[in-house]
C-alpha cells in the first residue's frame, strides 16, 4: 500500500509538470465562413467517364431529411454524430475513465495476492494516469482529420469511389455549392523549388 | 406383492410424468421458435405497418401486465430492502421527470434546445449511477459469493460505461432503446428458473439462436432501400429506431430490427409470463401480497390496477383518434416502465 501511495505521488508530480508544458493538440483552423451544421450524412465521391457535367445526386429520403433539418434549424438542436466531436465531452469521458480505472486499480491492489494481479493493478493505475493527462492536454479521440479521404486522389485516378462522413452546413455567403474535403496538400506543382 | 405393485405403479407414474414434461418442453420450444420466426419475417417484410399494428394493440396491455407483475413481486413489508426500494422509486420518479422536462421546456419556449447532446449525456449518466447504486445495495443484501464481487466492481464498471456514454450520448441512448426489449427475456429466464426449471435449459438453447436471427435480419436488409418517411408517422418510427443517428444504415433494417425485438418483449409480458407457471388468474387481486396482507393497501392496489385498465383503454382511443400524437406522448411517458424494470429484475437475481 505504501509503495502504491509513493508511486501515485511520483506520478502526480509528473502529471503536474505536464500542465506547464502545455502540450496541446493544435486546434483546427477556423474556417473563413462560420456555418451551422444542420445534418450529418455520408458522401460518395465517384467518377464517370461518360458524364458531361458534374452532378450531385441526393436520394429523395435524404432530401426530405434535409428539408426537415432546415425546418428545425432555428431550434439549434445539434444532431452531431460520431464519437467525441466535442472537447467537453471528451474531457468528461476521460474523467469518468480515469475514475473507473482508479477505483478498479485500487480494488485490484487491495484484493490481489499474486504478482500478476498486482502488475495488472499497476497497469490500470498507470492507464488511469494517462487518461488524466489526456484530459488536461484536451486530446480529442478519433482519427486525424482527413483520414477517410486520404486515398481520394488515387481513387479518382483509378476510377474508384471514395466514401466518408459529410456534414451539411448552411452558410450566409457564396454563390454555389461548395465541397470542402479535409485533405493536406503535400506538393504544389505550380511552384518552383524554394518558393512557398 | 402389494409393495411390488406399488413400486411398479410409481415407476410407471414417474415415466408418464417425464414423458408429459418432455412433451410440454417440446411444445414450449416449438411455440417459442415459431413466434420468433414469424415476428422476424413480419418485421422484415412490412416493418412500418407491423410497428403501427403492434404498438396499437400491445403497448398499453403490456404495460398493464408489467404493473401487475411488479405488484406481485413487491413485498408486503420492505424490511431490509427498504433502502433499495426507496432508491428505486425515487430514481424512477426523478429520472422520469427529468426525461420529460427537457422537451417540455423546449416546447414551452423556456429552453432553446442548445447543448442537447450534453443533456442526453447527463441524463444517461444519472441513469447509470442510479443503476449502479441499486446493484450495490442489492449486493450488500445478498451475501452470496458472486454478489460480493459484483458489489465491489459495481462502481468501476459503472464509471467505465459512463465514460463510453460521454463519447457518444445519442448512440448510447439508442443502445438503450434496443437493449430494453431484450431485458424481458431475462425476466422470463428468472421466471422459468422459479416455476418451470425443467424448461430452462431448452429456453437458454433457444436464446442462443437469437443472435443468429438478428444477424440474419441484418444480413438480409443491409442493402435494403430506405423506408419512405415522407409522412410524420413514418418519420417518427424511423427516428425512434435511430435512422437519424445512423444515417449510413438502412432505415428498413433499423425499423425491422427494433420491431422484431419489441415483439419479443410484448410476447414475454403478454403471453409467456402470465401463462407459464401461473398459480392464480390474472384478475385475482388477492394473490398480490400488498393486497391480501392485513397491513397492506388493498384499495390502493385495486385503484392502481383499475387506473391502469382505464389508461390502457384511453391509449387505444388515442391511437384511433390521432396515432402520431398519442405515440409521441406514450413513448415519452413509457420511460417510467423502462426504469421500473431495473429494480424488479435485480430483485429476481
Amino acid at each position: 500500500m505504501k509503495q502504491m501511495l509513493l508511486f501515485s505521488a511520483i506520478s502526480l508530480i509528473l502529471l503536474a509538470s505536464s500542465v506547464s508544458v502545455n502540450a496541446d493538440v493544435a486546434l483546427p483552423k477556423s474556417s473563413p465562413q462560420k456555418g451551422k451544421v444542420v445534418m450529418n450524412t455520408g458522401l460518395e465521391v465517384a467518377t464517370d467517364a461518360t458524364a458531361y457535367d458534374a452532378r450531385l445526386q441526393i436520394p429523395k429520403a435524404k432530401l426530405a431529411e434535409l428539408r426537415a433539418a432546415l425546418a428545425n434549424e432555428d431550434g439549434d438542436r445539434s444532431t452531431t454524430l460520431g464519437i467525441a466531436y466535442s472537447s467537453a465531452r471528451t474531457i468528461v469521458a476521460g474523467l469518468f475513465l480515469f475514475m473507473s480505472l482508479s477505483f478498479g486499480g485500487v480494488l485490484m491492489a487491495r484484493a490481489g495476492q499474486s504478482r500478476g494481479q498486482k502488475v495488472l493493478a499497476a497497469v490500470m493505475l498507470g492507464t488511469a494516469l494517462v487518461a488524466a493527462t489526456a484530459i488536461i492536454t484536451q486530446a480529442n479521440a478519433g482519427p486525424p482529420p482527413g483520414y477517410v479521404w486520404r486515398n481520394l486522389s488515387q481513387n479518382l485516378n483509378a476510377g474508384r469511389a471514395t466514401h466518408g462522413p459529410l456534414k451539411i452546413e448552411i452558410v450566409d455567403e457564396g454563390t454555389g455549392v461548395r465541397l470542402i474535403l479535409p485533405l493536406k496538400v503535400t506538393a504544389r506543382p505550380d511552384l518552383k523549388p524554394g518558393e512557398e | 406383492m402389494e409393495q411390488s405393485a406399488n413400486m411398479e405403479l410409481s415407476a410407471w407414474r414417474m415415466k408418464r410424468r417425464a414423458e408429459h414434461s418432455n412433451t410440454q418442453t417440446k411444445l414450449f420450444v416449438g411455440t417459442l421458435l415459431t413466434c420468433t420466426c414469424l415476428s422476424a419475417m413480419l418485421a422484415s417484410w412490412v416493418p412500418l405497418q407491423f410497428s403501427i399494428a403492434t404498438v396499437f394493440l400491445f403497448a398499453g396491455p403490456h404495460n398493464w401486465f408489467e404493473l401487475r407483475y411488479f405488484l406481485m413481486r413487491l413485498p408486503a413489508r420492505f424490511g431490509r430492502s427498504r433502502n433499495f426500494f426507496v432508491v428505486a422509486f425515487a430514481g424512477i420518479g426523478f429520472l422520469t421527470v427529468a426525461y420529460l422536462s427537457l422537451p417540455a421546456l423546449y416546447y414551452a419556449g423556456l429552453w432553446s434546445g442548445s447543448n442537447w447532446i450534453m443533456m442526453i449525456g447527463a441524463w444517461n449518466t444519472l441513469l447509470l449511477l442510479w443503476i449502479a447504486t441499486l446493484v450495490w445495495l442489492r449486493a450488500r443484501q445478498n451475501r452470496r459469493r458472486g454478489w460480493i464481487s459484483v458489489g465491489a466492481w459495481t462502481w468501476p464498471v459503472a464509471l467505465a460505461i459512463c465514460s463510453i456514454n460521454w463519447l457518444a450520448p445519442e448512440i448510447f441512448s439508442l443502445a438503450v432503446v434496443y437493449l430494453h426489449p431484450v431485458v424481458a427475456l431475462w425476466f422470463l429466464d428468472r421466471h422459468l428458473r422459479r416455476t418451470r426449471p425443467e424448461w430452462l435449459r431448452a429456453y437458454r438453447q433457444c436464446l442462443a439462436l437469437l443472435p443468429l436471427v438478428v444477424v440474419g435480419i441484418c444480413w438480409t436488409l443491409a442493402s435494403a432501400p430506405v423506408l419512405a418517411n415522407d409522412n410524420g408517422l413514418a418519420w417518427r418510427i424511423t427516428q425512434h429506431a435511430g435512422a437519424e443517428i445512423l444515417p449510413n444504415v438502412s432505415s428498413h433494417l433499423l425499423v425491422s430490427l427494433h420491431v422484431f425485438l419489441e415483439m419479443l418483449h410484448y410476447g414475454v409480458w403478454l403471453v409467456a409470463l402470465p401463462l407459464i407457471g401461473a398459480r392464480n388468474k390474472i384478475w385475482d387481486v388477492k394473490a398480490i401480497p400488498l393486497f391480501r396482507h392485513p397491513r397492506g393497501f388493498p384499495r390502493l392496489i385495486l385503484g392502481l390496477l383499475l387506473l391502469g385498465l382505464f389508461m390502457m383503454v384511453t391509449l387505444w382511443f388515442g391511437f384511433a383518434v390521432d396515432y402520431s400524437a398519442t405515440r409521441d406522448v406514450y413513448f415519452a411517458v413509457a420511460i417510467a416502465h423502462v426504469l421500473a424494470e431495473v429494480p424488479f429484475l435485480l430483485r429476481t437475481l
